[in-house]
């Protein structure tokens, strides 16, 4: 069964649902099979990762993995974040990961399972990987 | 409890056919419900075609062997049947691999005849799928003709009103381009009202969902053109046909050039052959066309209004046990017209969480997601009154299914609304 306590649980999440006013970051992400969408904010202190919320619709899982992402993100350098990232994506293609490092994420694991639902999971996560892998927003000059 | 239209032995022979039905998926029996997306294949169709591939196959219409001369005569009596089907002249079915590839070749073929020019505006409506948006979408670019739309109410309904209120806004399009019945709203469309409103257009329908459950009489409909692909009608992939109003066709510039479809091929200059050959250009699918024969041989031994009124059956317990589930919310405009298929919503769950578990807990399939046609769902979001996902779940059916795969689907929606809460 895909939809474990765990996801079920971090699917209903609120916290990290909203705007952040004067993001660093805003990065959409879409996945193009459901028409499901994900903006992510992300608030910045040198190079860590601050705060993060997110705005959209999506399935249980990709609501959970967006929320199970963001807790794990907030206090992350951008190193790290990718790092994280990396592992993520190992873990979803059946490659090594680091499961230390993962820690809860690891919850996903299963997802793997079912090849229509990986790309649910991986929506906040590609979102994340634009944002990191993008130019800073200039700081308006208004 | 099937429906009652198949007697027992009927209804043993159907399962007889599609073996698949017989399989369990998840620990619980396949209940099908998939089928505007594809169709299952029929045992009686494939293998007939096997029997083809193996004992009469090779390419057709130039070489003088007896391989030739039989597939040749096979794939000339496919083109026969699929004309009969439609009442058409055989010269004026062509095969193609589909009704997406259809509508690019027709658009295509019309801007290259000079039948579509700048300055023209081409008639479709909101609910297209993308097949029979895009196409005209993008060329519209590259070729200044304007498209316009018959607009939708917020049920996704195309209702006669709409279309009064486009021919007064556009007059006289030189094309009207609309889809025989809605892929999203399962909505069968008024064709001969549209082909009354519209007299002078060019009616193009796209007889995707349409032919597989209704019989078209492109006569006495007046239509210009109607494309449709087999796999939705128990066909193999990658086979569908185009009809053409032989007046037209022999106007028309071809889409594909190469071998076959030319009459006489010099250094400078080339002349085309005759219908249907100018627009079937390389070797064609040759199995898949022969297949296609089989398939509507097979269609009319069960007869095919027999088919007809299980579909109208299925479709009506369908939209009434749906309708019973205060959770769900169904569009579409829920009368006569809205047939074969469903789209809905459970209240609160994303339709990929529904699909899944329907598949997981009950071996039920579904679709889940836009259906092709994406602006549709903003017209949808307009009419909902729940947070509306961007996406529904559809579920559909074929002469194969049963009121009780239906009975299983509500247990599976009651179970769906339980678990997410």
């Amino acid at each position: 069964m895909i939809y474990s306590e765990f996801i079920m649980d971090y699917s209903k999440l609120k916290k990290f649902h909203g705007k952040i006013e004067n993001a660093h970051r805003i990065e959409e992400g879409k996945n193009l099979s459901c028409g499901d969408e994900v903006t992510l904010y992300f608030l910045f202190d040198g190079d860590k990762i601050s705060d993060v919320k997110f705005e959209g619709h999506g399935c249980a899982i990709s609501q959970a993995s967006t929320n199970a992402m963001i807790e794990q993100l907030i206090g992350k350098t951008k190193e790290e974040a990718l790092e994280i990232l990396k592992n993520v994506e190992n873990m979803m293609f059946g490659r090594d990961f680091d499961d230390q490092l993962l820690g809860p994420i690891t919850n996903f694991y299963d997802v793997k399972n079912y090849p229509m639902r990986v790309k649910c999971f991986l929506l906040p996560w590609k979102t994340l990987e634009l944002a990191l892998n993008g130019e800073e927003k200039k700081p308006s000059k208004e | 409890m099937h429906s009652t239209e198949w007697s027992d032995e009927a209804f043993c022979r159907i399962i007889q056919e599609f073996p698949v039905l017989n399989r369990e998926v998840n620990g619980k029996r396949l209940v099908y419900l998939d089928n505007a997306a594809s169709t299952l294949k029929s045992r009686t169709v494939i293998s007939k075609m096997t029997d083809f591939y193996l004992n009469h196959y090779s390419n057709i219409h130039r070489a003088v062997h007896t391989l030739a001369s039989e597939a040749t005569s096979e794939y000339e009596m496919a083109r026969e049947k699929v004309a009969r089907f439609i009442n058409a002249q055989s010269e004026e079915v062509v095969f193609i691999s589909g009704t997406t590839m259809g509508i690019n070749a027709l658009v295509n073929s019309l801007v290259r005849s000079g039948m579509l020019r700048e300055g023209d505006t081409v008639l479709i409506s909101q609910v297209e799928h993308h097949a029979n948006l895009v196409p005209w979408i993008r060329l519209s670019k590259f070729f200044g003709f304007k498209v316009e739309y018959i607009e939708a109410d917020n049920t996704g309904t195309i209702t006669i009103d709409s279309i009064l209120t486009a021919k007064s806004r556009v007059n006289s399009p030189k094309v009207v381009s609309i889809t025989g019945q809605s892929n999203v709203t399962g909505q069968v469309m008024p064709i001969e009202f549209i082909r009354e409103t519209f007299k002078d257009a060019i009616l193009i329908i796209d007889g995707a969902q349409l032919i597989p459950h209704k019989k078209i009489d492109v006569k006495a409909l007046d239509v210009d053109f109607l494309v449709f692909s087999g796999h939705k009608m128990i066909a193999p992939t990658g086979i569908g046909a185009l009809y053409g109003k032989s007046t037209l066709l022999e106007r028309l510039e071809p889409f594909l050039y190469g071998g076959e479809m030319i009459d006489k091929v010099t250094f400078e200059d080339v002349t085309f052959n005759v219908l249907p050959y100018k627009f079937e250009a390389g070797t064609q699918d040759i199995g898949g066309a022969v297949a296609l024969g089989y398939t509507i041989d097979y269609l009319e031994s069960l007869g095919f209004e027999n088919i007809q009124r299980c579909i109208e059956e299925l479709s009506k317990y369908l939209l009434e046990e749906l309708s019973k589930l205060d959770f769900v919310e169904i569009y579409g405009p829920r009368d006569e017209t809205h047939q074969s298929l469903v789209s809905f919503n459970v209240d609160g769950v994303h339709p990929h969480d529904v699909s899944q578990v329907l598949d997981e807990d009950f071996g039920i399939a579904t679709r889940s997601g836009h259906h092709c046609a994406q602006p549709l769902m903003s017209v949808l979001a307009k009419g909902s009154r729940i947070d509306f996902p961007n996406s529904t779940v559809r579920a559909s059916v074929y002469f194969y299914n049963t009121k009780e795969d239906i009975d299983i689907l509500v247990e599976g929606l009651k179970y769906v609304k339980r678990w997410f809460g």
